[in-house]
């Protein structure tokens, strides 16, 4: 890449900014009709009651908690590149940071959206807040759904400021060339912002302690939300591997939509020359890396079930590789690892849109990953006497499908009001290294006061 | 020493007649969920007769086995439920709080013996059943859940009758509503914790089996299935 | 408060940055009186080797702290606080490992926060009310000035800038000196 001036970048990187197209409304009204209706059809499910959905006995748990765990494994994506790669000093994640924290923002608000959704009773969802109330009862700690509440909120507010802190030299930057109201909210959100390097160490020092911190949170909140799994004596889920499984899964999918909306962006926004084939070779390399991991822990798993030989285990052992879920098991193996790997595997197929095809069957996979590890195990418990099936309802889909519009949505809304690479970030890793420089050591004369 | 309420049901007795799930439903305020809705699996049977067939006819023999809430020691339910309407009671009772319950069905995924039913609607009855409605057992709404409570308000019932009368309970003074109109007097409910009741020496019978106690749950209903069951299994 | 008086010059590249600050070293500005601004952190060149120290790391430990004891509390003295114990499951009431969870979590909440709230303080932001600034920062000038020249030194800061290597030479109070 030829290397740009800072203007050039200020220029290219701040042109989304400046208005909106035809094609642009025509998709955004798509998108927010699909949740228009997603917001109709969860209202419609509260008004009537969850018998709506597809939930039964023994499968109460369907396609909201598949939702409620993909996008919240979906939101690692800017934990494993912002915080790790800034950490490792990796100066290729400098265009790519505040992309992936803002899948992270998004997932995760939509994510959390799901255990309110699944609820019964959800204008009572205030109940698990810890606080004093006049039933005199607090939340019970020792249920992983609290864990949840505390970690999803954790991780939340981490990464909220994780991408807002960085914004703020960039809202200045927006600032100082608009006008109008634009001028006086972009200044707003700056915070009166002037770029002192005082107001530079602390931000990069706030940043790296941030980085530090959120590694380890986004660690526990995927195993925690694991957790609302393998505590429970369900066959094929009372299993210990639950925790470091979906972390890595987590991961996997999180790079996966990182590559599919830099791809995305590259081609809608045009930033050819910042987001370079080298970032989708790296991130592909981490993919494929991610996607042999995936292999491994679900090779260790069955492998281990099968040898139990455990006949409640088996049952869903056998219904997930052969039996009713036979289908949607191996179109998941398909996407997950048997397309994917050979694309990123080999170099000349390593390409941008190589990787997008890889990222795109990931996200599928992943999404039915998910729904696999819940549905064949309710359905088969120990009694076979209760085994059930399941199957989702207009309801349910409509929400799914209004969940991947509404992120897609927000996606768009907000590349058109922040520029979608860090301008200050991109610049500042272009410019040269420092020479030693005398120093002055005593002054030539003193000043007159 | 508090009661621990436990039951005993002698498979041997069982003939599947079914009347201990109408007489639950009845005593407990349990709507029916119609037709559509039970091909949907929704039923509500806080106690219901699994059946098991074996064998080609004529040789078909057939197992009964009346599953309700165990009323666990170490409930699985329990500690998964984020706002405590699932506990556990000092009468070793398995506690559901109706007013607790946000309906995020944990409960109902932990228990290995699916005998926790959610309200996917809110009950109907038709006119004039709803006269019908038992005034001790509260109405569910839609989005809780719910399940065998060992007849709770008859035990509170009783108990509350004899500290009137400053006495003890007395064995078979409490019974709820499914053993008592067992027509074959197959269920039989008691305080646990008095060796002499007629539920602890029934438990103490080399008969009593746990069902699905090898998962730790300590279930407090004893199956005291035929012999003939093991025969079954080598002819 | 009114923006200060002061006399700037902006720089196009950090090399002239670093000239025009060691010019005003060699003349004797004391360091507490100059100013700089730049639209992206120069970290290792002289003129941002000022305000380097800070406490904040310390400040998220300790609020981590706080925060994990906050979680310890809260798991702990919730469980008894009921007008009868809730038992679940078997479980103990004060069960250590659900406890260790809501316990690190909190102290990680906490040292976010904390990190916030610190940087917040310590870069005096949100601060909305007029002070020197100069848009062309945005448009990548590095400014390096003095605040408050006393009248006899403003000629003289001037021509070092521009000597240094100054595009330009700007004040808050009027004329550009010549």
């Amino acid at each position: 890449m030829t290397a740009k001036t800072p203007e050039q970048i200020t220029r290219d990187l701040l042109r989304p900014l400046s208005g909106v197209s035809p094609r642009y409304m025509f998709w955004a009204a798509l998108l927010a009709g699909v949740a228009v209706a997603a917001l109709c059809a969860f209202l419609y499910q509260v008004y009537t009651g969850l018998g709506v959905s597809g939930l039964r006995t023994p499968v109460f748990w369907g396609f909201y908690i598949t939702n409620f765990v993909f996008w919240i494994g979906l939101s690692h994506a800017g934990t494993l590149i912002s915080a790790i790669l800034r950490l490792a000093n990796a100066t290729w994640r400098r265009p790519v940071t505040r992309c992936a924290e803002v899948i992270t923002v998004f997932a995760l608000s939509i994510g959390a959206a799901f255990p309110i959704i699944h609820l019964g009773r959800p204008w009572l969802a205030f109940f698990l807040f810890p606080y004093p109330s006049e039933r005199g009862i607090w939340p019970n700690i020792r249920s992983p759904l609290l864990w949840d509440f505390f970690a999803i909120n954790t991780y939340l507010i981490s990464s909220v400021t994780f991408l807002l802190l960085p914004m703020v030299p960039d809202f200045a930057l927006v600032r100082d060339r608009a006008a109008g109201w634009k001028k006086k909210i972009y200044g707003a959100v700056a915070l009166g912002w002037t770029g002192t390097p005082r107001q530079w160490h602390r931000l990069e020092t706030a940043m790296h302690i941030m980085a530090i911190a959120v590694i380890p949170v986004a660690v526990s909140v995927h195993s925690i939300v694991s957790w609302d799994f393998a505590m429970a004596p369900v066959p094929m889920w009372h299993s210990t591997i639950f925790a470091p499984y979906f972390v890595a899964g987590a991961i996997f999918s999180g790079i996966a939509a990182l590559i599919l909306a830099m791809a995305l962006l590259r081609k809608l926004l045009h930033l050819e020359e910042y987001l370079l084939p080298i970032h989708f070779e790296n991130l592909g390399k981490l993919l494929l890396v991610m996607s042999l991991l995936w292999f491994y822990f679900v090779f260790a798993e069955r492998l281990t079930a099968w040898y139990g030989n455990e006949p409640s285990e088996m049952a869903v052992f056998w219904v997930t590789q052969h039996g009713s879920y036979a289908p949607l098991f191996w179109t998941m193996v398909f996407c997950n690892f048997l397309i994917p790997f050979p694309i990123l595997a080999i170099k000349k197929l390593r390409t941008i849109t190589g990787t997008a095809i890889a990222s795109f069957l990931v996200v599928v996979g992943m999404w039915l990953e998910r729904f696999l590890i819940i549905v064949p195990s309710l359905s088969h418990k120990y009694l076979p006497y209760k085994w059930g099936t399941y199957r989702p309802t207009w309801v349910e889909i409509t929400i799914t499908a209004g969940t991947f519009c509404t992120m897609v949505l927000l996606y768009m809304i907000f590349s058109k009001i922040v520029p979608i690479i860090s301008v200050w970030e991109l610049k500042a890793g272009q410019h040269e290294e420092p020479h030693a420089l005398r120093l002055a050591t005593q002054p030539d004369q003193v000043e007159a006061d | 020493m508090a009661h621990q309420w436990g039951m005993a049901i002698d498979l041997d007795r069982c003939n599947g007649c079914e009347a201990c799930v109408v007489a639950c439903h009845a005593e407990n305020n349990i709507s029916t969920v119609g037709e559509e809705q039970a091909a949907l699996s929704r039923a509500k049977h806080w106690i219901r007769v699994e059946r098991y067939y074996e064998g080609e006819f004529p040789d078909v023999r057939v197992k009964f086995m009346p599953v309700l809430c165990q009323q666990c020691d170490a409930a699985p339910c329990e500690p998964v439920c984020p706002t405590f309407a699932s506990y556990h009671t000092s009468e070793g009772l398995n506690g559901q709080v109706y007013n607790r319950c946000i309906g995020t069905r944990y409960c109902a995924n932990a228990c290995p013996y699916v005998v926790r039913y959610f309200n996917f609607y809110n009950p109907v009855w038709d006119k004039p059943l709803q006269l019908q409605l038992n005034p001790d057992v509260s109405v569910r709404e839609e989005g809780v859940m719910e399940k065998c409570t060992f007849c709770v308000q008859r035990i509170k019932a009783r108990e509350i009758e004899a500290a009137a009368e400053k006495r003890e309970l007395r064995d078979g003074e409490v019974q709820p509503a499914c053993v008592q109109s067992c027509p074959t007097r197959a269920m039989v409910f008691g305080d646990l914790s008095d060796p002499e009741s007629e539920v602890s020496q029934l438990a103490r019978s080399s008969r009593a089996t746990k069902l699905l106690g090898e998962l730790g749950t300590r279930p407090k209903v004893n199956y005291l299935p035929r012999d003939s069951w093991h025969d079954s299994e080598n002819a | 408060m009114p923006i200060p008086e002061a006399i700037y010059g902006l720089f196009s590249d950090p090399s002239s940055a670093e000239r025009g600050m060691d010019a005003l070293s060699r003349a004797g500005i004391r360091p507490d009186r100059i100013v700089v601004m730049s639209a992206e952190p120069f970290d290792g060149y002289s003129f941002s080797k000022m305000d380097e120290a800070t406490p904040m790391p310390w400040l998220a430990a300790v609020g981590g702290i706080v925060g994990g004891t906050c979680g310890f509390l809260l798991a702990r003295l919730t469980q008894e606080a009921y007008p009868f114990p809730l038992i679940t499951g078997g479980m103990p009431l004060l069960a250590p490992w659900p406890t260790g969870i809501v316990t690190y979590e909190l102290t990680m909440l906490g040292a976010v926060l904390t990190t916030i709230v610190t940087l917040l303080i310590t870069t005096r932001l949100p601060n909305w009310k007029p002070k020197l600034y100069d848009p062309e920062v945005s448009n990548g000038k590095i400014l390096i000035g003095v605040l408050e020249p006393s009248d006899a030194t403003r000629t003289e800061i001037g021509s070092r800038l521009l000597g240094a290597g100054a595009e330009q030479i700007k004040t808050t109070f009027g004329d550009v000196p010549s």
